[in-house]
């Protein structure tokens, strides 16, 4: 088993670690103390990072993207997660909606969206699906409730759409130009039958954003209401077909039922949270002092260390597994398990490393204290629980063909 | 005998307290425009609310004008208050429980210099001050090895009728809003406390620096030739038996975890998803279990380590191990109400973790409890000298 980078990887990587280091570090602990929603937030080191290709590291090369694999795709997210989650998070948000873009639209529509988004630095992409009261019900539509799911309703009018309805907690809605939004096209049938994905450019008259959403983790991260009264879509907007939306997993020709780059996504921005939760506890361990004597010194301190070494690296094997699985059209449900082994390690390697830097006395750090609480957002990001129960359910498929 | 009665008077003060914070506390303590700005000020209202029901002296005996509550009555009470809010539990808890431990040590002359405008005045908070900057008060790396005398650098130096007193202290809990502080001072014949009004010149009282990692009211001290009367010296060192002291911490970390269980428990009954109440759902049904059994246990075990407190004749008698009970419901309390939080938590979705709502301050207030002291690594280790026999002198016991 060669477990060796390519050139072309082992460079996106370093160029990612270079950016973390250098330009977001010094910014991360600042931004994530503004008292609001608003100040979190900044544009400069969008800019800069789209200046070196990771806003577009997933858009193919013929569309002036970056055309990157999966396992490069992995190696920039955790490195930018290094520096900071949610920074990390906003560039590969754009990368899950450009992988959507290439594999759901038609040609008239990426030329029309995928060019202007590769020009602009500030061009971030979103998608609308959850509604104040469908979140894990979009996730996992209930067999027993079948008007059950997103309430968006787009009603057609020649050759408009129009859509009214809210859209809730949705990710780069404050910043974002160009948004799928999923609309209830037939209110009568289930979910996945009754949903149409469309196109929405944040100009679209009737169409606004609402509250940014002030949150305890991710602050740099965008999260905002969306409110469509009469909002006019052009039916070239439609992606795919009207009606019987799956467009994200049937597009990448994945029955199983995943979330091909989503789940992806965040077991890597995890890993690199924990990387820099262990180079921070190693750094205190060795650094800071107790009883005259530096706190590696003592047992307890070395078991911690251990522990979220240990899970750092089985997270990394299950990350890196997972995006060269997708590299080789491998699938599995191994995406869905690692996004959620994730979520345990993310949350117990940042509690150690809190405990390491704690203590009466000792000033608690900072640093420590941001990843805790970015780290508990995976608890909160597309329903926990559901996620679990979605990955048991494919496993349950896949056993059911052999 | 193994009563597990609670009288009649400590249920209705539950009752009573329990609808003082649903219905004076909670609608100033949750707004949400307080939560989204992270605002700590401290609700002085609602503290002279609480005052004005006894609650600031609780457990000051009845014959010098206080409620005269025990420990397991003022944990009770500290709980219900903590499920308002944790800073006004603990304001309100810190000052009861030193009222009990100076008023009942000073002697009458003291009791009437200070005792009426103490009772009187509603605002009128007390604090400990014995910790000084740098102090590095953890056991571990001197588990069962010697360790250095920990002698104080503030010190008081008589001066005919009045002491002198220099130095700094450092994490002083109601610091910034006690009117009456007791310092403690490296005299010639050892530590001492000395009782210091909040406006005596000399004295500097300052906010404890960012970051917020308290509840209630925390501060800096710095004494500059601080002169008070010789009679101002109270006959108490500033240690206590940590392991078997009143667990009032513990019962205010157990209402924070009851408050966030609280939160869930109703949300989750009225909440649909997947078709029904998403408490009708295994997962979350579950995880709602998971959390009251957590709430039961630890309540269990801050009782009885406050029912010790009120009887130490137990561990004479053998009814209860030879162990510092309080230390061991800190460390169970302080990990289990975490997870407790974060469970609760998870049941609300995105809203667990959006500012302008409680949950993420429950997360918060309780990871607070889990970094208070020298943490729970190092309670487990003054626990295990504890099962070794291994005796330490006064020094190593007041590590609070």
């Amino acid at each position: 088993m060669d477990f060796s980078l390519s050139n072309e990887q082992r460079s996106w990587q370093m160029t990612a670690r270079k950016f973390a280091n250098e330009e977001i570090k010094p910014i991360t602990l600042d931004l994530d103390e503004a008292p609001d929603a608003h100040g979190t937030f900044d544009w400069g080191i969008v800019e800069k990072g789209s200046k070196l290709g990771f806003r577009t590291l997933a858009v193919p090369k013929e569309y002036g993207g970056e055309g990157t694999d999966y396992v490069t795709q992995a190696l920039v997210m955790a490195e930018l997660a290094r520096g900071d989650s949610a920074i990390s998070k906003t560039f590969s948000q754009n990368w899950k909606w450009s992988h959507l873009i290439s594999a759901a639209c038609n040609a008239e529509q990426k030329e029309r969206f995928l060019r202007p988004f590769v020009a602009d630095h500030r061009f971030l992409l979103g998608k609308g699906i959850t509604e104040p009261t469908a979140g894990s019900d979009n996730r996992m539509p209930p067999k027993d409730a079948p008007k059950a799911g997103l309430k968006l309703r787009a009603e057609r009018q020649g050759d408009e759409w129009i859509l009214n309805g809210e859209k809730c907690f949705i990710a780069n809605a404050p910043v974002g130009k160009l948004f799928f939004i999923d609309a209830r096209t037939d209110a009568n049938a289930p979910l996945r039958q009754g949903t149409t994905m469309f196109l929405v450019e944040r100009d679209t008259p009737g169409f606004r954003i609402g509250k940014v959403f002030n949150k305890s983790g991710w602050r740099f991260y965008r999260n905002g209401e969306m409110i469509f009264e009469n909002a006019r879509v052009p039916h070239a907007n439609v992606v795919g077909h009207v009606n019987n939306s799956d467009m994200k997993a049937a597009a990448a020709g994945d029955r199983t039922g995943g979330d091909l780059f989503g789940d992806l996504e965040l077991a890597a921005n995890a890993l690199g949270v924990c990387d820099d939760a262990c180079e921070q506890a190693m750094k205190h361990a060795r650094t800071a002092k107790q009883g005259g004597q530096v706190l590696f010194e003592q047992q307890h301190v070395q078991l911690k260390i251990n522990k979220m070494n240990m899970l750092t690296e089985a997270l990394r094997s299950m990350v890196m597994r997972v995006a060269w699985e997708h590299d080789h059209k491998v699938h599995s449900a191994n995406a869905g398990l690692a996004m959620n082994y994730s979520t345990d390690v993310i949350q117990e390697v940042t509690e150690l490393n809190l405990d390491i830097h704690g203590g009466a006395g000792a000033k608690v750090a900072r640093h420590a204290e941001k990843l805790v609480r970015d780290a508990f957002i995976w608890s909160h990001l597309a329903g926990d629980t559901v996620q679990r129960l979605k990955v048991a359910a494919r496993l349950a498929r896949v056993a059911a063909q052999h | 005998m193994f009563n597990l009665h609670l009288d009649p008077e400590q249920l209705e003060f539950r009752d009573t307290v329990r609808d003082f914070v649903e219905e004076e506390v909670k609608p100033v303590t949750l707004k949400a425009d307080r939560l989204d700005l992270n605002d700590r000020t401290l609700p002085v209202e609602v503290l002279r609310k609480a005052s004005q029901m006894g609650l600031r002296t609780l457990t000051l005996p009845e014959d010098l004008g206080g409620v005269g509550a025990d420990a397991l009555t003022s944990c009770i009470v500290t709980e219900e208050l903590a499920v308002g809010d944790a800073d006004v539990a603990a304001v309100l808890t810190e000052t009861s429980a030193l009222a009990l431990r100076l008023f009942s040590a000073m002697t009458p002359k003291q009791r009437e210099r200070f005792g009426t405008a103490f009772l009187e005045d509603d605002d009128y908070h007390l604090a400990l001050a014995c910790r000084e900057p740098g102090d590095d008060s953890a056991l571990g790396i001197n588990y069962h090895r010697p360790a250095p005398d920990m002698r104080l650098a503030t010190t008081a130096t008589r001066d005919g009728d009045h002491w002198i007193i220099n130095g700094a202290k450092d994490c002083v809990a109601n610091g910034p809003i006690a009117k009456l502080i007791a310092i403690e001072a490296q005299t010639d014949k050892g530590p001492a406390l000395i009782l210091v009004p909040r406006d005596t010149p000399g004295l500097t009282v300052s906010e404890q620096p960012e970051p917020r990692w308290y509840h209630g009211s925390c501060g800096l001290l710095s004494l500059k030739d601080v002169r008070v009367a010789a009679g101002n010296l109270v006959g108490i060192s500033g240690a206590t038996d940590a392991g078997r002291a009143a667990p009032l911490p513990q019962a205010l970390n157990l209402g924070i975890g009851r408050a966030a269980y609280e939160a869930a428990l109703e949300y989750a009954g009225l909440r649909v998803q997947g078709g029904r109440r998403i408490i009708e759902h295994q997962a979350i049904g579950t995880k709602l279990a998971e959390v009251a059994i957590r709430l039961d246990i630890v309540r269990t075990a801050i009782w009885r380590a406050a029912w010790a407190s009120d009887h130490p004749d137990a561990f004479a008698d053998r009814s209860l191990p030879d162990m510092p009970l309080t230390t061991i419901a800190k460390v169970f309390t302080a990990e289990t109400i975490y997870r407790a939080a974060k469970d609760s938590a998870e049941c609300f979705g995105a809203m667990g973790v959006m500012r302008d709502m409680p949950l993420q301050k429950y997360i918060h207030d309780a990871m607070i409890c889990l970094h208070t002291g020298d943490g729970n690594s190092d309670d487990k280790l003054r626990i295990a000298e504890t099962l070794a026999n291994h005796r330490r002198g006064p020094s190593m016991l007041a590590a609070e």
